[in-house]
């Protein structure tokens, strides 16, 4: 059986196939301005790599925050049931799912099914997500792939405020001027994310085992902070990106057994 | 300081701006025009969600309207002689103001429009209830705060307090105090003390005397609708009759309409339900996932987006009980009178606007104990699936109290979502996202 799991980013369009349990493909495209060509693009990059056509799917599944402008899909899951399944279908113990994204972070609490059971998302706010970083790295005109690696050289903390990406950029200044180092502000911009999120995760309750997935778990900088925040190790798998996606390809799969 | 000055300083407004006539009327226009057209698409979306709507809601749909007939009724009611006295909490005793011939009209306004204005006297980390009745009466959008002769502002939250003396640039207002300790000897007296004296303020202005008989049968019409109010949340127990915004609609206009017509509306509607209910007429499939909502005060025509997205929501939810005081808070407790002496009818009406009430205003020896008691009791009798917590910004109250009461909800294994919005329309999407995923997990719970 194979089914398709298709998760619509505010930044990225992500793709899963799924054949009898198994990722066989992955696929991703930019989101820009036109959402559904980009989920077509996603779509038919992973049915390229896995040598399959759009009807071979026995159904596919959308999430994402634009799961409204999903081509072709059969059904929808919300982002956190998405994750919830991801999270425990990866990792079998994983009762706390953090996922934190382009715009958006959240953390999901589940049951040993992957059935949600609890979620909290950040307030309307961008500063504990991956625009964050991208933000910042413009102002200290550090490659984005470069502030997690970068970060890890510090040997102090400075704190910053990350309540607002605008008030956030502007503590980064404060910084400039006073010729703190690079790496010493990447920290400090990882710790106020990491501040963020941890909070968020604290008032849900932390349930180990905790997986990290999303864009922004694949920044060493990132996840260095928010361990040390939370005093936990996260597990993290190998494409964090992808769990949206594989979340709706999972519940695809359920659902069509249940039929 | 001169004469002149002090003369031009006793006209000059203490916190709102001039604005120009010509601006007034241009904002006044607009908003109207875009009020009358969202109160229509209300309507028009709960009878589109309703599966089988009751056709006593007809006559609150026409009471909804805040430019009709209500309007024309109390501008008539005005011009025989009558007194209109608005409030902003629910603490203002309706019953004095019924005893003394007067029209009793909350005033707190949802429109999101407004709020914006508001934004030119107060901060926007001000409560938008708050911003936004500012807003209404700097361009005089709202009939019923324009039609009030006085305002009673009762000082509960920080915004309440501060609403009040804002408006008194427009209008005469009469604050009272409410102690913040409820269950106390003292705070019974002073309180009860604080009614006595709003009894002689509505006296003064509206040349009426508050007798024992005239305050007997205002007690008595108040307990009447009370009777119906009740009447309307009880069949709510059951398989859906009702859609939670169609209840809630009613509830609601008990705040601007007469109130022995409203209740005699509310028993023919409870009529109807149960009749529907006896036929399985249901509103929605009865296996729609039960929600109740709590939190900051949920105020028509625009603020109706969160109850919209629940029961509009995929999958739908119905709401089928609230923990707000606009809605099922605003009547549920009558008033108890013992003896129809004067003073026990004043003891009575103190305790049932003081003691019965779960405002987060308040605290006592176990703190907030009595919102913990009525949550739980909704909870178990109405069979909630799943609480969603409604906070606006600037509500500081509400806002602190959630820990507590999400607490007190997990313990029972009672899923609660804290929900915090603005007085605005452009994050319904990502409000729809959070409220879709919150009744996708309860549906997935009832199906485990």
């Amino acid at each position: 059986m194979i089914t398709a799991g298709l998760d619509l980013g505010t930044q990225t369009v992500k793709a899963v196939i799924l054949k009898d349990g198994e990722v066989v493909s992955r696929g991703k495209a930019f989101s820009g301005f036109d959402p559904t060509e980009a989920a077509k693009q996603a779509i038919n990059a992973a049915l390229k790599e896995a040598k399959l056509s759009l009807s071979d799917i026995s159904h596919l599944t959308a999430t994402g925050s634009g799961i409204e402008m999903a081509p072709n899909a059969n059904s929808t899951i919300s982002m956190m049931g998405a994750d919830a399944h991801a999270g425990v279908f990866l990792f079998p113990k994983a009762r706390t799912i953090i996922d934190v994204g382009a715009e958006e972070a959240r953390a999901v609490k589940c049951d040993d099914k992957g059935v949600m059971m609890d979620f909290v998302v950040n307030e309307r706010c961008a500063a504990g997500a991956g625009t964050f970083i991208e933000a910042m790295a413009r102002a200290l005109e550090v490659k984005l792939e470069d502030m997690g690696p970068l970060s890890l050289k510090a040997e102090h903390a400075s704190p910053i405020n990350a309540s607002c990406v605008i008030f956030g950029e502007s503590d980064v200044v404060t910084l400039i001027h006073r010729q703190e180092s690079k790496p010493e502000i990447a920290r400090a911009i990882f710790d106020a994310m990491a501040d963020r999120v941890s909070s968020m995760v604290h008032r849900l309750g932390v349930n180990p085992d905790v997986v990290l997935v999303g864009g922004v778990a694949k920044d060493v900088g990132f996840v260095a902070s928010l361990k040390r925040k939370l005093s936990i190790d996260l597990l993290i798998p190998e494409y964090p990106e992808y769990a949206g996606a594989l979340g709706a390809a999972l519940v695809a799969a359920r659902r069509v057994k249940k039929v | 300081m001169s004469e002149k000055r002090m003369k031009s300083q006793s006209k000059e407004k203490k916190y709102v701006p001039e604005i120009s006539k010509k601006e007034i009327n241009e904002l006044r226009n607009s908003v109207k025009t875009a009020s009358e057209k969202i109160i229509a698409e209300n309507i028009e979306r709960m009878k589109k969600t309703a599966e089988n709507r009751p056709k006593e809601m007809e006559y609150f749909d026409d009471i909804a309207n805040f430019f009709g007939t209500r309007e024309k009724e109390l501008s008539e009611a005005k011009e025989s002689g009558k007194k209109v006295i608005g409030y902003m909490c629910l603490f203002a005793p309706t019953e004095l103001i019924l005893a003394a011939d007067a029209i009793p009209i909350r005033v707190n306004s949802g429109w999101y429009d407004t709020a914006k204005l508001g934004d030119r006297v107060v901060p926007v980390e001000v409560c938008p209830v708050v911003r936004s009745t500012i807003g209404a009466k700097m361009i005089g959008l709202s009939p019923y705060l324009e039609l009030s002769d006085a305002l009673i502002s009762v000082l509960t939250c920080d915004g309440m307090t501060k609403l009040g003396e804002i408006l008194s640039d427009y209008k005469h207002v009469w604050a009272m105090t409410i102690p913040r300790v409820k269950d106390s000897d003292q705070s019974l007296r002073f309180w009860n003390d604080e009614i006595k004296s709003m009894k002689s303020q509505i006296e003064d202005l509206t040349g009426n005397k508050i007798n024992r008989k005239k305050l007997k049968s205002a007690i008595e019409l108040t307990q009447k609708a009370t009777k119906a109010f009740r009447r309307l949340q009880e069949i709510r127990k059951g398989a859906p009759v009702i859609m939670g915004r169609d209840a809630m609609l009613v509830n609601q206009t008990y705040m601007w309409d007469d109130i022995t017509r409203w209740t005699e509306k509310t028993e023919a509607l409870c009529d109807e339900l149960e009749e529907m209910a006896r036929k399985k007429l249901w509103a929605c499939p009865p296996d729609t996932p039960r929600v109740m909502i709590t939190g900051t005060p949920m105020l028509w025509p625009d603020n109706w987006k969160l109850p919209t997205l629940i029961e509009e929501g995929t999958p739908q939810g119905v709401l089928v009980a609230d923990e707000l005081c606009s809605s099922e808070r605003l009547l549920y407790d009558p008033v108890g009178v013992d003896e129809w002496s004067m003073n026990d009818m004043f003891k009575a009406i103190g305790e049932r606007y003081l003691m019965a009430s779960t405002c987060p205003c308040f605290t006592s020896k176990d703190g907030n104990e009595d919102r913990i008691n009525w949550l739980l009791n909704k909870i178990k009798e109405w069979n909630i699936q799943g609480v969603i917590y409604y906070v606006v910004r600037g509500c500081m109250l509400y806002a602190m109290e959630y820990t507590r009461v999400k607490k007190v909800l997990d313990d029972i294994n009672v899923p609660v979502y804290y929900l915090d919005t603005e007085y605005t329309r452009e994050d319904v999407g990502q409000m729809k996202t959070r409220v879709e995923a919150f009744l996708e997990m309860l549906t997935a719970r009832i199906d485990l």
